[in-house]
């Protein structure tokens, strides 16, 4: 394999970030201390959404990239790491929800909603958008953190958006939402077939997002 | 050997990459591409489809959150 001769020289120097990195790092403590002082909840939301922020940012996770790319470039890995979070997730919302069901709390902790044709349609329309805008919403966050421009503009559009989703759901929750039914795995299947299910189709889409990467490279 | 600059700054994944891979069908074989982007995914898109394709690359960050990618058509 040829080379690249490294020859180009910087075309300015870099301006020293770590001044910069030190102010910032002083107001997020002195706005961590003051939160949760102030509201134990609200620092602890907080402190996991700083590391999620960090996280995100190091590790280049980009949930519109792991959708995208298998069709453009023929790549799976962040789709494939976006499997193994799942199974990760699966595994861990299982022990919490057991738990609080063990500790006769009535209703089953975490996001439990209908599923139906909705779902599916507005799955398609965030992917729509999320291709086009370069980034879902924790991808937006976290580059405007980095400071790139564009996403601002998206910002902006996902500010607007939000606000007339929330605006205008009760009449989608009224009409189509409302009899679709929310299906709980567990109850049906019992815990250990559920976990068990959900953990088989999630590694049987590994397996082939494997076999698709292998087979597609694709170079337009 | 021709050196071929493309101005990707302010583009946003994916918009680098497929604009690279429609210029590397136009030039000679042997000819260095170079893609100017401040956008740090794209760094992580390249080398992993440059390496899935066998093709020379190198990166350099030449400001604070500027990166140059430079490719060999082979």
């Amino acid at each position: 394999m040829p080379q690249i001769e490294r020859s180009i020289v910087p075309r300015k120097k870099k301006k020293d970030q770590k001044p910069v990195f030190l102010i910032v790092l002083c107001v997020v403590l002195l706005l961590l201390y003051i939160v949760g002082s102030n509201e134990q909840t609200l620092g602890i939301y907080l402190t996991f959404g700083i590391a999620f922020g960090f996280i995100l940012q190091r590790s280049r996770f980009c949930f519109a990239a792991g959708f995208r790319d298998p069709v453009i470039v023929g790549s799976t890995s962040i789709l494939r790491a976006i499997v193994i979070a799942m199974v990760i997730m699966t595994i861990t919302f299982s022990i919490i929800q057991y738990h609080s069901l063990l500790q006769g709390i009535p209703t089953i902790p975490g996001h439990i909603y209908s599923i139906g044709f909705h779902t599916a349609l507005g799955g398609f329309l965030f992917g729509v958008g999320m291709v086009i805008a370069g980034g879902c919403a924790t991808g937006t966050l976290m580059r405007i953190g980095e400071g790139f421009l564009m996403q601002c503009i998206v910002l902006i559009g996902f500010l607007i958006g939000t606000l007339l989703g929330a605006r205008h759901f009760p009449w989608w929750e009224k009409n189509f939402i409302n009899e679709a039914p929310s299906i709980h795995l567990p109850s049906y299947f019992g815990w250990p077939g559920s976990i068990g299910l959900q953990i088989g189709v999630l590694m049987l889409l590994f397996y082939l997002l494997k076999r698709y990467e292998d087979k597609h490279n694709i170079m337009l | 050997m021709a050196e071929i600059r493309i101005d990707c700054l302010y583009e946003a994944c994916p918009i680098p990459l497929l604009k690279a891979m429609k210029k590397l069908k136009k030039i000679a074989v042997g000819d260095v591409l170079i893609i100017e982007t401040d956008h740090s995914c794209a760094i992580k898109n390249f080398t992993e489809w440059t390496q899935k394709n066998n093709l020379p690359c190198e990166i350099v960050e030449v400001d604070n959150g500027e990166w140059e990618i430079r490719l060999i058509k082979r």
